[in-house]
């Protein structure tokens, strides 16, 4: 799909759908936790190549594969646009209140990442469900990130 | 998404937000919200109770107007929140500051409605 915000949509919306098949049974405990972690992060990922690697740009590609294994979902996005150093994204104080450089943090806190620059980049992000609590949503207590 | 503001009686200024608040969506956000700064503030109620689906760059936006409403003397306070959007507020720790313990009931006025 091209790199532009208005499609990005499209791509979580498979994501969520994609959440539904890592497990066997309907609806495992965790799953609402679990598929709003998946789609945050993916959704953030997103957003970074769009507006970071692609910058402005209105013709760079996204490429999408979502993998499904029991209680495992894996998400490769790959573009070919400019590559970033993860490493160099410094961890945001969340006391001082910041009002950008979430993005990365947000995805680290709920999937584990990988990163190889190149043509393409590719950013990996996956989530076990066996390591969600159940839905923390429906308990009133504060989400974690698994990674 | 879409947006409405209303201003009651005794002047707390409520901005109820549907949908999806997120990269792209947030600038038609920001710029209302440069409108009602424009104004005095008091207390501004952010209501989140239809909101599906918050991004960093939705928070963003949400934050600054925090900030801008707490140095003009004012305050904020996040009202329904729950989901998705609820699952970041938790992971930035923003609830902490910003969320009210309860939605109240906004008192009844003429809302402008916005969409995008």
């Amino acid at each position: 799909m091209l790199g532009l915000l208005e499609h990005r949509d499209v791509a979580l919306r498979a994501v969520s759908a994609a959440c539904k098949l890592v497990s066997r049974r309907p609806q495992p405990p965790g799953l609402n936790d679990f598929r709003m972690h998946v789609v945050s992060a993916v959704g953030e990922a997103f957003n970074n190549i769009v507006l970071h690697s692609y910058a402005g740009r209105d013709d760079g590609v996204i490429e999408m594969e979502i993998r499904t294994d029991p209680d495992l979902i894996t998400v490769e996005l790959r573009d070919y646009g400019e590559s970033f150093d993860l490493d160099a994204v410094a961890t945001p104080d969340l006391d001082l209140l910041p009002e950008s450089g979430l993005g990365i943090f947000i995805i680290k806190a709920f999937m584990s990442i990988r990163y190889r620059p190149g043509r393409p980049n590719v950013l990996t992000l996956s989530k076990s469900l066996a390591n969600e609590p159940a839905d923390s949503s429906a308990r009133g207590n504060p989400s974690e990130g698994d990674s | 998404m879409t947006f409405s503001i209303s201003i009651n009686d005794a002047g707390v200024i409520r901005l109820s937000i549907e949908g999806e608040l997120d990269a792209v969506t947030v600038s038609d956000l920001r710029s209302e919200i440069e409108k009602l700064l424009m104004r005095q503030i008091g207390r501004v109620e952010v209501d989140l109770t239809q909101l599906r689906m918050l991004d960093s760059s939705g928070v963003g936006a949400l934050v600054s107007l925090y900030k801008q409403v707490r140095a003009r003397g004012g305050e904020v306070v996040v009202l329904g929140l729950r989901d998705q959007p609820l699952a970041i507020f938790r992971l930035l720790r923003l609830d902490r500051v910003m969320v009210g313990a309860e939605l109240k009931s906004p008192t009844p006025t003429a809302p402008s409605k916005h969409s995008s």
